[in-house]
C-alpha cells in the first residue's frame, strides 16, 4: 500500500512539475532554457513529454508544496507601461512607490490533485497505469492549448529577437490566489481539462484567461521615444573621446559610484544611455511583487531546511545549509542552462558555462586569458528567442526596494516578508556575481563594447526589457536602492584577482596609460576591465585635480606632478588623452582579433608610447 | 474496444490553403496519439497566425507531407469538391493466417475525418460594380476578400484544433496501452477520399466491417 501511495505520489508530483514547466516554458521567456540537449535527461521523460532543463526553481518544488492537496496556482501577469508616459526618465524608481506599471493577470492556470473521499479503491497496478497514460494524453492537450491561447502571442512577441516591446509578461506561482473582481471575471473565458482519475483523487488543470488582448495595444515597438544619442559609441571608428553630456548622470543616479568616477569627457564610455544600466532602471521600475511573491512560496521551504534533503523519489537534494549556497545552487541551474556560444559575431568561450558554482566559474573565466565573452548580446538574442533562456538576468542588478515593499504587503504569499529578507543575502551574493560577470563582459575595449551593447538593441529586446522580465524571475535579485547593485565595472565588486590587477595597475599609474591598457591584456582580459575602469575613474580632467589622483598615485608622484607646476599641465593633457586613445584603440584591437594574436602587438606599442 | 469517430468542422479552403491547413491537423492529431517520447516542436503557419505543435519525428512529417502531396495533386484535378482526409489509428490485432486472408487483422480504435471543401476563388474580381457611379478598385475588392475569407478560415482552424483537444481530453479509455516506442506510438494510416468518389462511402464501410469481427469481412 506504502509502494502505491508512492507511486501515486511520485506521479502526482511529477505532474504538477511537469504541468508548470509547461506553462512557463510557453509564456514567460526567460524561464526557458537556451541549449536544449539532444539527450533527454531522465527526469525528462516523465509523460513523455522532453521539454528540456526545467527552471531551477521547479526543482524544488515539492520544498515548499508540502501538502500535496493544495492546488498550485499560475498566475500570468501582463506588465505594461501607463499609456501616458512621457520619457525614460519618468520610469525611473521613485520612492513613491508603484505606478509606473500596470500589471494585468491575463491567465490563471489551478493545476492540483482533487482529492475524493469517494473514490473507491481499485485495483492499483491498473490504476497506476491508466493514471499515467491519461496524464500523458493530458499534458499533451494542455502543451497543445497553451498555443491556441491569446497569451501564446504576447509570449511570442516577447521572444521574438528583432523586436522591442513595451509590455512584459511576468508569474507568480502560489498556492493561493486573490480572486479575480466581478469586472475582471467578466472580462475572461473559463476551460477546464476532463481530470484524470488516480488512486487518491483527479488530477486537474484548469484556466482562467483573458480571450481578448487586444485592448492592450500589444505592439512590439520601442516603448522610449526615439532620441539622438549624442554619446553614442558604437561603432570603432567613432571618437572614444568624444565628451559625455552631463544630462547621462541622472540616468545612473542609482549608481553612484559609477556616477562620480566619471566626470571627465573621455570617462564615460560605459554610460551609454542604451547600456545595460538604463536597462536596469527600465526592469527596476518593473514590478517585482509578483515574482517576489511567487519565488519567496517557491523558496519558502527552502530557508527552513538545515540539512540534506531527499525527495520522494530517493534523490539527494543539495544541502540548503545557507540561503546563500542555495542561491549558489539554484543559479548553478540557470547557468547550466546558459548557452555554450552566443549567436553574436565574437566568438564565446564556453569556459564559464559549464557546470559548477557561477561564481567560481566566473572567476575562472575572468582570470582566463580568453576572449572575452558576450554574454548580454548572446543571451539578449537568446532570451528573445523561444528557446532561449536568460541565465544572465541571474546577475542582472538588483531592483528598486519599492517592489520589495509591494511585494511586503501583498496577502498572497504569508511567507513573502520573511521570504525577501532571507532572499536579500541570496541576492547579494546573486548580485556579487552579477557585478563580477557583467565587470568581465565589459573588459574590452570601450568602442567594441559599447558596439557590442548597441548590437544588443539592434538584435534583440533592449536591455531595459529584459530586466523587467527579469524581476519575474525565479532568480534573486537585489532591490536597486539598497546599494547592492552598483556599477558592474566596480573594481571592488570583482574577484580579487581583478583587484589585484587593478592594484597593480594603480602603482603604474604614473606611467601611460596604454602601458596600463598592456598590462591587462597580459595579465587578463578582466584586469583590462578593471584597469580601464579605474583608469576612467581617474581621468585626469582639463585641470590637474589632486584628489582624484590620491587613489592612483603614489604620495611622491603626485607630489612630484604638483610641484611641476602649471606648465606640466598643458603638455600632460594631450599626451595623456593620446595614451588614451592608443590604450582604446589597442583594446579595440584586442577585441577584435580575439586577444591572442594581439599581444604581441599591444606590447610593441607599449614600448613605443613609453619612450 | 470500441472506434471512436471524431467529425471535424469542415473548412472551405483555398488550393494555397490546404497544405498548410492539413499540416496543422494532421500534426495535431498525431502530437496527441504520438505517446511515446517526444520532443515537441513549434512550427508557426505562414498564411495563419496560429502554431501548432508537431511530436518532432521526421519520418513521419515526411511520411504526411507525401500523403498532403497527394491530396494536392487530387484536388487540382478535380477543383471545387469536398473532400475528406481520414486519420485512423489501429492496432494490429493477430497475424496468424485464417481461412479468409492472410492479411494482418487492424483492429481501428479511432478515427479522425477531415472534412475541406476546397474551392477556387477567381483572382481578379469582376469588374463589374452593382453601382456604375462608384468607381471600385477590382484588385482591392479581391484582396479585401480575401482576407476576410482567410480571417474566416484561420478562427475556423482555431476551431478545429479546439475541437481536436476537446476530443482528445473527453476520450482516453479507448486508447490502448501504450507500447515502449519513442514519437507515435500507434499505427496509422491517412486515406483521401473526395464526394465524387464512387468509393466516398465505400471507405468508411470498410473500416466499419473492418472493426468488427472478422467474420463480418467476407
Amino acid at each position: 500500500m506504502d509502494l502505491q501511495y508512492g507511486r501515486f505520489e511520485q506521479i502526482l508530483t511529477q505532474f504538477l512539475l511537469k504541468s508548470i514547466h509547461i506553462i512557463l516554458d510557453s509564456r514567460v521567456p526567460s524561464t526557458r532554457p537556451y541549449s536544449r540537449c539532444r539527450e533527454v535527461k531522465k527526469s525528462d521523460k516523465w509523460f513523455n513529454l522532453a521539454l528540456g532543463d526545467r527552471p531551477s526553481a521547479l526543482e524544488n518544488l515539492n520544498f515548499w508544496h508540502r501538502n500535496l492537496t493544495e492546488p498550485i496556482i499560475i498566475d500570468i501577469i501582463l506588465v505594461q507601461e501607463p499609456p501616458n508616459c512621457s520619457c525614460g526618465y519618468s520610469l525611473l524608481p521613485t520612492t513613491s512607490g508603484l505606478g509606473t506599471f500596470t500589471e494585468t493577470v491575463i491567465e490563471r492556470w489551478v493545476v492540483q490533485c482533487e482529492y475524493l473521499r469517494t473514490m473507491t479503491p481499485q485495483s492499483s497496478d491498473v490504476s497506476y497505469k491508466k493514471t499515467y497514460k491519461k496524464s500523458i494524453i493530458l499534458l499533451r492537450s494542455l502543451f497543445s492549448m497553451m498555443r491556441l491561447l491569446p497569451a501564446y502571442k504576447a509570449f511570442r512577441k516577447l521572444s521574438s529577437t528583432n523586436q522591442t516591446c513595451d509590455f512584459d509578461i511576468n508569474y507568480k506561482v502560489s498556492t493561493f490566489s486573490v480572486p479575480f473582481s466581478r469586472t475582471e471575471e467578466e472580462l475572461m473565458k473559463h476551460y477546464s481539462f476532463i481530470p484524470v482519475d488516480a488512486q487518491q483523487g483527479r488530477f486537474a488543470i484548469s484556466v482562467t484567461y483573458r480571450d481578448n488582448l487586444s485592448h492592450f495595444n500589444l505592439e512590439a515597438s520601442t516603448s522610449f521615444p526615439p532620441e539622438i544619442i549624442t554619446d553614442y559609441v558604437g561603432s570603432p571608428l567613432t571618437d572614444p573621446l568624444r565628451t559625455f553630456p552631463s544630462s547621462l548622470e541622472r540616468r545612473f543616479h542609482a549608481t553612484p559610484l559609477l556616477s562620480r568616477g566619471m566626470h571627465s569627457p573621455s570617462s564615460v564610455p560605459f554610460q551609454r544611455p542604451h547600456s545595460w544600466t538604463s536597462g536596469l532602471h527600465r526592469g527596476v521600475s518593473s514590478p517585482q511583487s509578483q515574482p517576489l511573491a511567487g519565488s519567496p512560496a517557491l523558496y519558502r521551504a527552502s530557508y527552513e531546511v538545515s540539512s540534506v534533503i531527499s525527495d520522494t523519489y530517493g534523490r539527494k537534494v543539495q544541502d540548503c545549509k545557507s540561503p546563500a549556497h542555495y542561491e549558489a545552487a539554484s543559479s548553478n541551474d540557470s547557468y547550466q542552462l546558459s548557452p555554450p556560444f552566443s549567436p553574436s559575431p565574437s566568438p564565446s568561450p564556453p569556459a564559464y558555462l559549464t557546470s559548477g558554482n557561477p561564481v567560481q566559474t566566473r572567476l575562472r573565466s575572468e582570470s582566463a586569458p580568453v576572449s572575452i565573452p558576450h554574454p548580454i548580446v548572446g543571451r539578449s538574442s537568446r532570451y528573445i528567442s523561444p528557446n532561449s533562456s536568460d541565465p544572465n538576468r541571474n546577475s542582472l542588478p538588483p531592483l528598486s526596494p519599492r517592489f520589495t515593499k509591494h511585494d511586503s504587503s501583498s496577502q498572497e504569499s504569508p511567507s513573502g516578508t520573511r521570504s525577501l529578507r532571507k532572499s536579500d543575502s541570496l541576492r547579494s551574493a546573486e548580485s556579487s556575481c552579477g557585478m563580477t560577470y557583467l565587470g568581465q563582459k565589459v573588459s574590452r575595449d570601450a568602442k567594441d563594447d559599447s558596439g557590442r551593447f548597441s548590437g544588443l538593441l539592434s538584435s534583440s529586446d533592449s536591455p531595459r526589457v529584459g530586466f523587467s522580465r527579469s524581476s519575474s524571475r525565479l532568480s534573486f535579485q537585489d532591490d536597486l536602492d539598497e546599494c547592492d547593485f552598483s556599477c558592474p565595472f566596480i573594481v571592488d565588486d570583482v574577484d580579487t584577482s581583478e583587484s589585484q590587477a587593478n592594484q597593480n595597475l594603480d602603482l603604474r599609474k604614473g606611467s601611460e596609460a596604454s602601458s596600463q591598457a598592456n598590462s591587462s591584456v597580459r595579465k587578463s582580459q578582466d584586469a583590462a576591465v578593471g584597469a580601464l575602469v579605474h583608469m576612467l575613474r581617474t581621468a585626469p580632467p582639463l585641470r590637474l585635480d589632486c584628489s582624484s589622483y590620491a587613489s592612483g598615485f603614489e604620495k611622491s608622484e603626485l607630489e612630484s606632478i604638483a610641484g611641476a607646476g602649471s606648465g606640466f599641465v598643458l603638455p600632460r593633457k594631450t599626451s595623456d588623452a593620446l595614451e588614451e586613445l592608443k590604450a582604446y584603440s589597442e583594446m579595440k584591437e584586442l577585441l577584435l582579433c580575439k586577444s591572442g594574436s594581439i599581444t604581441s602587438r599591444a606590447g610593441s606599442k607599449d614600448e613605443t608610447s613609453s619612450s | 474496444m470500441n472506434c471512436e469517430v471524431c467529425q471535424l468542422k469542415e473548412l472551405e479552403v483555398e488550393h494555397i490553403e490546404v497544405r498548410e491547413v492539413l499540416r496543422c491537423i494532421l500534426h495535431t492529431i498525431l502530437f496527441h496519439r504520438a505517446l511515446g517520447l517526444v520532443r515537441p516542436k513549434d512550427v508557426d503557419l505562414e498564411l495563419f497566425d496560429i502554431t501548432y505543435v508537431q511530436c518532432g519525428d521526421v519520418e513521419h512529417e515526411k511520411k504526411i507531407n507525401e500523403k498532403i502531396d497527394h491530396f494536392i495533386d487530387r484536388v487540382e484535378k478535380h477543383p471545387n469538391k469536398k473532400n475528406q482526409i481520414c486519420l485512423s489509428f489501429y492496432e494490429v490485432k493477430n497475424k496468424q493466417a485464417t481461412w479468409f486472408t492472410n492479411k494482418v487483422e487492424r483492429h481501428y480504435w479511432e478515427q479522425w475525418y477531415i472534412n475541406l471543401n476546397t474551392v477556387q476563388h477567381p483572382k481578379t474580381h469582376s469588374g463589374k460594380s452593382h453601382h456604375p457611379k462608384v468607381v471600385v478598385d477590382p484588385g482591392e475588392t479581391a484582396s479585401e476578400e480575401r482576407n476576410a475569407r482567410r480571417t474566416a478560415l484561420e478562427s475556423s482552424l482555431r476551431e478545429v484544433l479546439f475541437q481536436i483537444i476537446k476530443f482528445v481530453n473527453e476520450k482516453k479509455d479507448h486508447v490502448p496501452p501504450i507500447p515502449n516506442l519513442d514519437g507515435v506510438s500507434f499505427p496509422y494510416e491517412i486515406t483521401i477520399s473526395s464526394s465524387s468518389d464512387s468509393a466516398f462511402g465505400m471507405d468508411m464501410l470498410k473500416r466499419m466491417l473492418q472493426t468488427g469481427h472478422p467474420t463480418m469481412l467476407s
